[in-house]
């Protein structure tokens, strides 16, 4: 099959093997996907790597996007651009990261970093509230959601500056195994 | 100046904020220069090391490399607010303020810019002479002359640089060293974006080969073959996953399901699709060494095929290599050309084989697992983790992500409500509690064993009606009323089961499961033992060719069970719905069990893992059996089911799932198949083992035969000195309890060291808060001193920081313990003191033209270097 395949030069394809926990296959298939969102967009020639960014608004109708309430920031947090707008690279970059093979610690660094809306490097108050409203509707009331909040922050933060650190944050994950089987995407 | 510090210093943001710089501005100087840097505290060199040990994590180096650039883009507002202001007030230095500006509010150029950088730089071997430094420098003659400003600002994004191409390029010298294999996996696990894991790879393999190109003149042609066999090996290896990933049976169905109804349901699912893996393996080699050269020899079936046969396993089948009985005793040999098949060793050996094997996925599986999911000490069972790790990303269907937030809010709510009116029982509320549980426990175990009373009485009393039944067909349908009645009570127990739930009220839903899940699995495995029982005492003595009846009578089970499967699927399912939807709304559509299903899983392996030795190609009916029932629980679970409303935690339960499997189930089936091997005489009329005491006496007299010849010694010698020798076992034993005990005190010590640790970081905390309080005391007794003691102070804490994090990196280091705590001992002395010399140094502004010295000298230390 690689002698078929002119998409990518046998080199681009090795560096993706490197980079990310997909096999050739899986990543003519992630590339297939991609075009599949924009196909006026992206070109079937990649051996020059053009500079082809697809827009959020495509990235987020994937169906395997499209009804995550996390969307926006799984796409903010993995676009170079921090808006949304993913080049293949970024777009590889994602699902290897949320692929099976992907370890723990890379994980939940990831997931920190979605999390972590405003970008300080702490998952702190005002974060776990709109964690909270997206995972549950806006269904709980204020005082509710700060309780919560509170309770969060009570339990996992250990150096008590109340706030969760990248550490505190890893250091829950530890504790839940089940993250690993729910952070992820099939694609 | 001062004026600044006072606001930046004002909320707690800002402190961070400030924290960060000052620790990225200072990490250089004490690292490279610590003779530069002005160091009141004695244990820097320590400290240093504490860096550097943290330089040898990818993960945290690179964090700190690529968060800033998001970091800066948030904080860049924030500062021209802030400096802008007083600046204007103060001086007129135009062409400054628009450096300043460009470099705050063009910031992704800015960023961009920088990414460029690193990219040149390490195109050219991690060289730092390139168009870069330049660029930074003609920055840093503008920082020289307006240094009090932007001390803090912007100036740490160019040290930063530095620091971030330092720890790239101390990462990529990591990776040089490593072996091929250990720097893909490394490059892949590192937390960046793929252009730079490109770059850093590519840099990385220049090196690589710049470095073997010496290693290989010397050695010639003989590493490009290494090389070529290396990449031919990798590729060979793709191909291979990739056939494996083709084979997995289902990915699409999982992908649909795990979308729909969560991780959960799919973890059920996915050991049915583990079942199936077993029940293939195992009848492909029972097929191939057991069944295919029976073929070669095969006896003349006058039997008549009715079509009852296929519920009774008997009649027609009987005569046919799905049972023991039709396989010979003697060598197979077609013509001289080929070598004989000893029919009896090929038996006992595939069977051992399987068994052996499958002990040791199951053995392994569990080790895994439990190290997976079992091997914390404590477990959050608070809201922590509900909050944050709970979400299933897999959930891909609308209706079921609404679902599940609809779930997430109401568990909140219980929760918080369950939190503000926990009752305390009265010790008279608590006996009853007590008595309840005693009670239902005695019921539920009479219930079982009543059960296991009425099929023992059954099995005993249908075998004279066997023997007495006049016609074939007529016993045949005779033998039907016993799996029937096995699979109905298999059926219904576990719903009377469940109904005790209302009356037993658990405090927790974890205690509930478990409670259910050892009833069903003492009833379903005492009933296959009853049966056992009932097979070994009454048909292994008096029956003709007793193998083969048990294997008709596990046939007529694995089939009934099957059949009641389905049934349940549509009684307890789709009636169940038929009933909720349209009579009675308030029960709405059911859930789906996945502790019963499961738990039909295992029981019905535990009957095909005890069948194979009594009728080899049972493994066909389990694999026919489970691929039919997952395309019934699959359209059952899309039409009538819903995701179980409670937090299932998919993968504690796996655990304790696959180790049913293991202990009872597995192990039990060991025991059967082990009396039968060595205890039970074989019947005399027919299957391989005819004639001999017991079926392992084929082994022993194999063993005799080859005594003599001499390339087979050590078969011979095995046989004598370890299988047949009990010291060999008794070591054996021995050492296993030995490094049990030496594992289990490990973990011991560990748990303690853990609880130290934990308690160390919390002191860690403390601390900080403790100078940070300090800190702002001092902020407002004086402004201007505070600017140098604060960087000292500042120092003391992050150097708490770093050494609570460090012991939190390295849980296991011992030496770290004492050292953190001495460490943050020693900071917290050194700031109460820094307090009183406060009072007496009033030159602060010497102090602070001596730090911008020393930071003047490290820059040019930096460009030389």
């Amino acid at each position: 099959m690689g002698n078929k395949q002119t998409i990518f030069t046998a080199k681009q394809l090795d560096t993706y093997q490197d980079c990310t926990f997909f096999t050739r296959k899986e990543i003519l298939r992630l590339f297939y996907r991609y075009r599949d969102l924009a196909p006026q967009l992206v070109p079937l020639d990649y051996t020059s790597k053009p500079d082809v960014k697809i827009p959020y608004e495509l990235i987020g109708s994937m169906p395997e996007l499209k009804d995550n309430p996390f969307r926006q920031r799984i796409a903010e947090v993995f676009s170079a651009d921090g808006e949304g707008n993913m080049t293949l690279d970024d777009f590889l970059d994602m699902f290897s990261v949320m692929s099976e093979m992907a370890p723990k610690d890379l994980k939940a660094y990831y997931a920190f970093k979605i999390y972590d809306f405003n970008n300080d490097n702490y998952i702190c108050k005002s974060d776990l509230e709109k964690i909270l409203n997206k995972l549950t509707r806006h269904e709980l009331t204020p005082e509710e959601v700060c309780l919560v909040c509170e309770k969060v922050i009570d339990e996992a933060d250990l150096d008590n500056d109340g706030k969760l650190s990248l550490d505190d944050f890893q250091h829950m994950i530890i504790r839940a195994p089940d993250f690993l089987s729910t952070f992820h995407i099939r694609i | 100046m001062s004026y600044h510090y006072n606001e930046g210093f004002e909320t707690d943001d800002d402190e961070y904020h400030h924290l960060d710089t000052l620790e990225i501005d200072r990490s250089r100087p004490s690292q490279k220069f610590s003779v530069l840097s002005e160091n009141p505290y004695g244990s820097d060199e320590n400290y240093s090391n504490v860096r550097q040990r943290r330089m040898d994590y990818p993960e945290v180096i690179s964090m700190a490399s690529v968060q800033p650039a998001s970091a800066r883009i948030q904080h860049a507002p924030e500062h021209t607010a802030l400096y802008r202001e007083p600046y204007n007030g103060g001086f007129s230095n135009l062409g400054f303020e628009n450096e300043n500006e460009r470099d705050f509010v063009d910031k992704p150029s800015f960023i961009s810019h920088s990414q460029d950088r690193y990219s040149d730089s390490f195109s050219a071997g991690g060289d730092g002479n390139s168009k870069g430094s330049i660029r930074s420098l003609s920055q840093k003659q503008m920082y020289h002359s307006t240094l009090p400003f932007n001390l803090i600002s912007t100036e740490h994004d160019i040290v930063m640089e530095r620091v971030n191409k330092e720890e790239k390029y101390a990462l990529i010298k990591k990776l040089t060293a490593m072996s091929n294999r250990e720097r893909n996996k490394a490059i892949k696990k590192l937390p960046l974006v793929l252009r730079e894991k490109q770059e850093i790879r590519n840099t990385v393999q220049l090196m690589v080969k710049k470095e073997s190109k010496t290693w290989a003149t010397q050695t010639g042609c003989c590493a490009d073959c290494l090389k070529n066999t290396t990449v031919s090996f990798r590729r060979f290896k793709e191909t291979l996953s990739e056939i494996k990933q083709a084979l997995q049976l289902w990915q699409k169905t999982l992908k649909v399901i795990g979308g729909k109804f969560g991780t959960s349901i799919l973890s059920y699912f996915i050991f049915l699709r583990w079942l199936l893996a077993f029940n293939i393996f195992s009848f492909i080699i029972n097929f191939s060494f057991i069944t295919i050269p029976q073929f070669v020899d095969l006896r003349p079936n006058n039997l008549s095929f009715t079509g009852l046969e296929l519920l009774t396993g008997s009649g027609y089948f009987q005569e046919t290599v799905l049972y023991y009985g039709f396989y010979t005793n003697s060598t197979i040999r077609k013509d001289d050309n080929f070598a004989p098949y000893n029919m009896q060793l090929a038996y006992i050996f595939i069977i051992g084989l399987y068994l052996v094997i499958c002990f040791l996925i199951l053995l392994y599986s569990i080790a895994k697992s439990f190290r997976d999911n079992f091997i914390n000490p404590v477990m959050y069972s608070g809201s922590a983790t509900k909050l944050l790790c709970s979400w299933d990303f897999n959930i891909t269907h609308e209706k079921a992500v609404k679902l599940a937030q609809q779930h997430m809010s109401t568990h909140i709510k219980e929760d918080l409500s369950e939190k503000q009116e926990k009752l305390v029982l009265t010790s008279c509320q608590q006996t009853v509690h007590f008595l309840i549980h005693l009670t239902v426990w005695i019921v539920t175990t009479g219930m079982a064993v009543g059960c296991c009373a009425a099929v023992y009485y059954l099995s005993e009393s249908r075998k004279e009606l066997l023997v007495n039944a006049t016609s074939d067909i007529e016993s045949q349908r005779e033998s039907l009323l016993q799996p029937a009645v096995i699979s109905l009570i298999n059926l219904i127990m576990p719903f009377v089961f469940s109904l005790f739930e209302l009356i037993e009220k658990f405090n927790s839903p974890k205690h509930q499961i478990y409670t259910i899940i050892f009833r069903n699995v003492i009833l379903k495995l005492s009933i296959i033992g009853v049966l056992c029982q009932y097979w070994f005492q009454t048909i292994a003595s008096g029956t003709k060719c007793w193998e083969s009846f048990i294997g008709q009578d596990i046939y007529r089970l694995v089939v009934f069970d099957f059949i009641f499967c389905l049934l349940g699927s549509f009684v307890g399912e789709f009636l169940r719905r038929i009933i909720g939807t349209r009579c009675c709304k308030t029960l709405g559509k059911p859930e789906f069990d996945i502790a019963r299903n499961v738990l039909d899983l295992i029981y019905a392996q535990t009957l095909a893992w005890i069948g194979i030795y009594f009728s080899p190609l049972l493994p066909l009916i389990q694999i026919i059996k489970l691929f039919i029932l997952f395309y019934v629980k699959k359209e059952s679970l899309r039409m009538n089911c819903l995701p179980p409303r409670k937090a299932w935690r998919a993968s504690q339960m796996t655990t304790v799932f696959i180790f049913l499997l293991f202990f009872p189930s597995f192990i039990g089936v060991l025991v059967v198949i082990g009396v039968t091997v060595w205890r039970r005489t074989p019947s005399e009329e027919c299957g391989p083992f005819q004639g001999l005491n017991v079926p392992f006496d084929a082994i022993s007299n194999w063993i005799a035969t080859i005594t003599g010849e001499a390339n087979l010694s050590w078969v011979v010698w095995i046989y004598d000195n370890l299988i047949k020798s009990e010291l060999f076992f008794f070591l054996l034993t021995l050492l296993a309890l030995i490094i049990t005990y030496l594992y289990w005190q490990i973990i011991q010590g560990r748990k303690i060291m853990i609880k130290l640790l934990q308690e160390q970081i919390v002191n860690g905390g403390k601390d900080k808060m403790f100078l940070l309080q300090k800190l702002r005391k001092l902020q407002e007794m004086d402004g201007f001193n505070m600017s140098h003691s604060s960087v000292k102070q500042y120092k003391a804490s992050d150097k708490m920081q770093e050494n609570a994090q460090y012991s939190r990196d390295t849980d296991h280091h011992q030496g770290a313990q004492s050292g953190a705590l001495a460490l943050a001992m020693q900071a917290r002395q050194q700031a109460s003191a820094e307090e009183h010399e406060q009072h007496l140094e009033m030159n602060s502004h010497s102090a602070l033209a001596l730090a911008l010295k020393a930071r003047h000298q490290a820059e040019v230390e930096l460009d030389d270097y």
